[in-house]
């Protein structure tokens, strides 16, 4: 069993517009092999951002806190210890690389957890893509095209599956997976993610709507608000969210930060 | 080292190395005259490009003894698939072989000096008379008196040549000789041929090598042109290939230029007859502390021809690659088409790179365009790569690849193709344990 210890996290970005900006303020999460949780929260408070450090995205400055992998910190560690490490990230908007086939970028991302004696084989390996791309319902020339270039929102979301699936890592971040995807396509997506559960995965699903927890049904799910956890709960806490939108559960913790660009809270006001 | 300005070279000389190969004597009058003009010529000039330190004219006077063929046994040669193969090694030829079929058609594929004695019509009206004359400038004028070795391919009217001539041609550096080489190719009206050909060097002594490529399209021929160049390090060199199109001809180029020392290469088609089309496609690697000039010229003549230049670029450590994309349309040519695009890439921050197009228009009713860049590895790519698991350097190979596909998807003959592939992936391995030190 693994775990992903996520403690008094505080991140900053420095950007041209805004300069120096605290995103996260002290996040704190734990999560093991296993187990699936699901960070829900409002547009704006530093879902994508957590995510993007955990994973190691230069971007993002941790300033106080850590990131512990089963006990060890990865601080130190670049993106690509870190996935070798275990971790992987669905992104929400993945780079598209020309000349590049998803086929032979995927085995480049397999091989490069192996040794040099044990490199998979072609055989195996076509096997397995083949196996993996059934399951997601892609076409088969999706392996030949070059990776993530020309593909469509939803193409690119059920690619990003599809190497997690290929990669198998311990512990997987779904950042906004849902985003841009009809009802079919999310259920394809859940399919996938569905069939990696076991107790050597885990996943942090990242969503701002409950829909997706529908298909893929977590054990815990954590609200964040203005940087920080503000709930932590079962999966009935996701339904309570649709119900009552994300300022009922603001109002309730007496949170003083304003929601920017949320659908699911203004909806449920001009009902209230 | 300055470059020479004159010749220390005995026209005696020169007529007795014209003997000593059996050349008829137009050829030698050839030599001759190109001798007695080089100190008139001009150096050839290339935008921001500066070549005046390289001892390009410093000749070591036709010397030079035999190469051992032995030294070319451990040197992998892909020709599996080969209608013809045509191996040289300094001035020797070491290999010459053609499907008998198409030699029993007319098809020609031989050394330069055999040619000269059994096809003396073809070069007197071809060789350096019409894509590249000898008085074009200094360089060609030193190229046509010191000419030591070449290949003739010779593709008759509507004669299909579907697998690819392979001509192999090594400089021979474990000695002191200059490598002058010429190709003449001519593809017959109507007639269609692969040709491929790879420069390398054996052994390690600085030479100047001057090497012209004729390629001579007529109407309604297409040529399938693919070049592998990996001359070595301490080779300083003059490359110029020229193919001259008429009527409804069509050139395709694919070319690698991966040479390891200082070079200019000059790539150029004279779309002389109406409809003619020339598509050429550079990928070039630059390393160590070499200098690469690549320019690439597309000159419309004739009425509706189309030229696409696409020329991308890779350089590490303290190289410097300079791409020129020259598309020209003369007065008179309507209804052309000139596009071009040159990218480079850059690995290091020691290095330097530039790419200029240059478009000269002359006529109003014409397409032209362009595009250049030049940049670093992009950041967003090289993070999603990574975030899988593969590490940078791994990361950074299999962006340049994707970035250099484009020329190498254009390159006909699979055995090429996985050559440059494996040249690529070798320069680039290099060019990053270096910098990494």
């Amino acid at each position: 069993m693994s775990t992903l210890e996520v403690k008094n996290l505080h991140v900053a970005i420095d950007t041209q517009e805004e300069g120096h900006q605290e995103i996260l303020k002290g996040v704190n999460l734990t999560m093991s092999t296993g187990e699936i949780h699901a960070i829900m929260g409002p547009n704006g408070t530093g879902k994508s951002t957590l995510s993007e450090t955990i994973m190691g995205n230069p971007t993002y400055h941790v300033t106080d806190g850590d990131i512990l992998l089963d006990g060890k910190s990865i601080l130190n560690m670049p993106v690509d210890e870190r996935a070798r490490a275990g971790l992987f990230l669905a992104m929400q908007y993945p780079a598209e690389i020309a000349g590049v086939t998803n086929a032979e970028f995927l085995r480049a991302a397999i091989n490069a957890r192996r040794d040099d004696d044990h490199q998979i084989s072609v055989m195996e390996f076509l096997k397995f893509l083949d196996k993996n791309m059934k399951i997601l319902d892609m076409d088969e020339d999706m392996a030949e095209r070059y990776l993530n270039q020309g593909f469509s929102g939803g193409e690119k979301k059920r690619n990003e599956i599809l190497q997690l699936m290929m990669i198998q890592p311990s512990f997987a971040i779904l950042d906004e997976i849902d985003s841009g995807l009809d009802i079919d396509a999310m259920k394809v997506v859940a399919k996938g993610v569905n069939s990696m559960r076991g107790d050597n995965f885990g996943a942090l699903i990242i969503t701002h709507y409950q829909r997706l927890l529908n298909y893929i049904v977590p054990d815990v799910v954590h609200v964040i608000m203005d940087g920080r956890v503000v709930k932590t709960g079962g999966a009935d806490l996701a339904q309570k969210l649709e119900d009552e939108g994300y300022a009922g559960l603001r109002d309730e913790l007496g949170i003083d930060v304003p929601l920017v660009d949320d659908h699911l809270s203004t909806s449920t006001t001009k009902e209230g | 080292m300055k470059l020479a300005t004159t010749l220390p070279i005995d026209p005696e000389q020169v007529t007795a190395f014209s003997k000593a190969h059996g050349e008829p004597a137009w050829m030698t009058q050839i030599r001759q005259t190109a001798l007695s003009r080089f100190d008139d010529l001009e150096f050839p000039q290339f935008e921001r490009m500066n070549y005046r330190n390289w001892p390009l004219t410093n000749t070591q006077e036709l010397t030079g003894v035999d190469s051992d063929p032995k030294l070319l046994d451990d040197i992998e040669m892909f020709h599996d698939d080969a209608a013809g193969v045509l191996i040289q090694f300094g001035k020797n030829t070491t290999k010459t072989q053609l499907d008998p079929e198409l030699a029993q058609q007319g098809v020609v594929f031989t050394d330069i000096f055999t040619a000269e004695q059994k096809y003396p019509e073809l070069l007197k009206q071809y060789y350096m008379q019409l894509a590249i004359t000898a008085d074009a400038n200094k360089l060609t004028a030193f190229h046509a008196a010191l000419m030591n070795n070449g290949a003739f391919v010779y593709v008759p009217k509507n004669v299909v040549i579907k697998k690819p001539l392979q001509g192999f041609y090594f400089q021979d550096s474990t000695q002191k000789q200059d490598f002058v080489h010429h190709l003449l190719l001519i593809a017959d009206e109507g007639s269609e041929v692969t040709y491929l050909e790879n420069y390398q060097t054996v052994g390690d002594t600085p030479n100047v090598a001057n090497i012209l490529a004729e390629v001579i399209a007529k109407d309604n021929s297409h040529v399938h042109f693919s070049a592998v160049d990996e001359l070595s390090a301490t080779s300083t060199t003059y490359l110029n290939r020229r193919g001259y199109l008429m009527n409804d001809a069509q050139i395709d180029w694919a070319i690698g230029a991966m040479n390891n020392g200082n070079i200019i290469s000059d790539f150029d088609s004279e779309l002389k007859g109406r409809g003619s089309h020339a598509e050429v496609n550079v990928v070039a690697i630059a390393t160590g502390r070499q200098v690469q000039g690549i320019e690439t010229r597309v000159t419309n003549y004739g009425k509706k021809t189309i030229g696409n230049i696409l020329q991308h670029g890779v350089i590490l450590e303290r190289a410097t690659l300079t791409f020129n994309g020259v598309g020209h349309i003369v007065k008179g040519a309507r209804g052309s088409d000139a596009q071009q695009e040159s990218r480079v890439l850059m690995l290091s921050n020691r290095a330097i790179g530039d790419a200029n197009p240059i478009l000269l228009i002359d006529e109003n009713d014409v397409m032209a365009g362009h595009a250049a860049s030049v940049g670093r590895v992009d950041e967003q790519q090289m993070y999603y790569l990574m975030s899988r698991g593969i590490d940078k350097a791994t990361a950074e190979r299999l962006v340049i690849r994707g970035f250099l596909g484009s020329v190498l998807m254009a390159i006909p003959v699979k055995a090429a193709r996985e050559q440059l592939t494996a040249t690529i992936e070798r320069k680039l391995r290099d060019g990053q344990t270096t910098e990494n030190d």
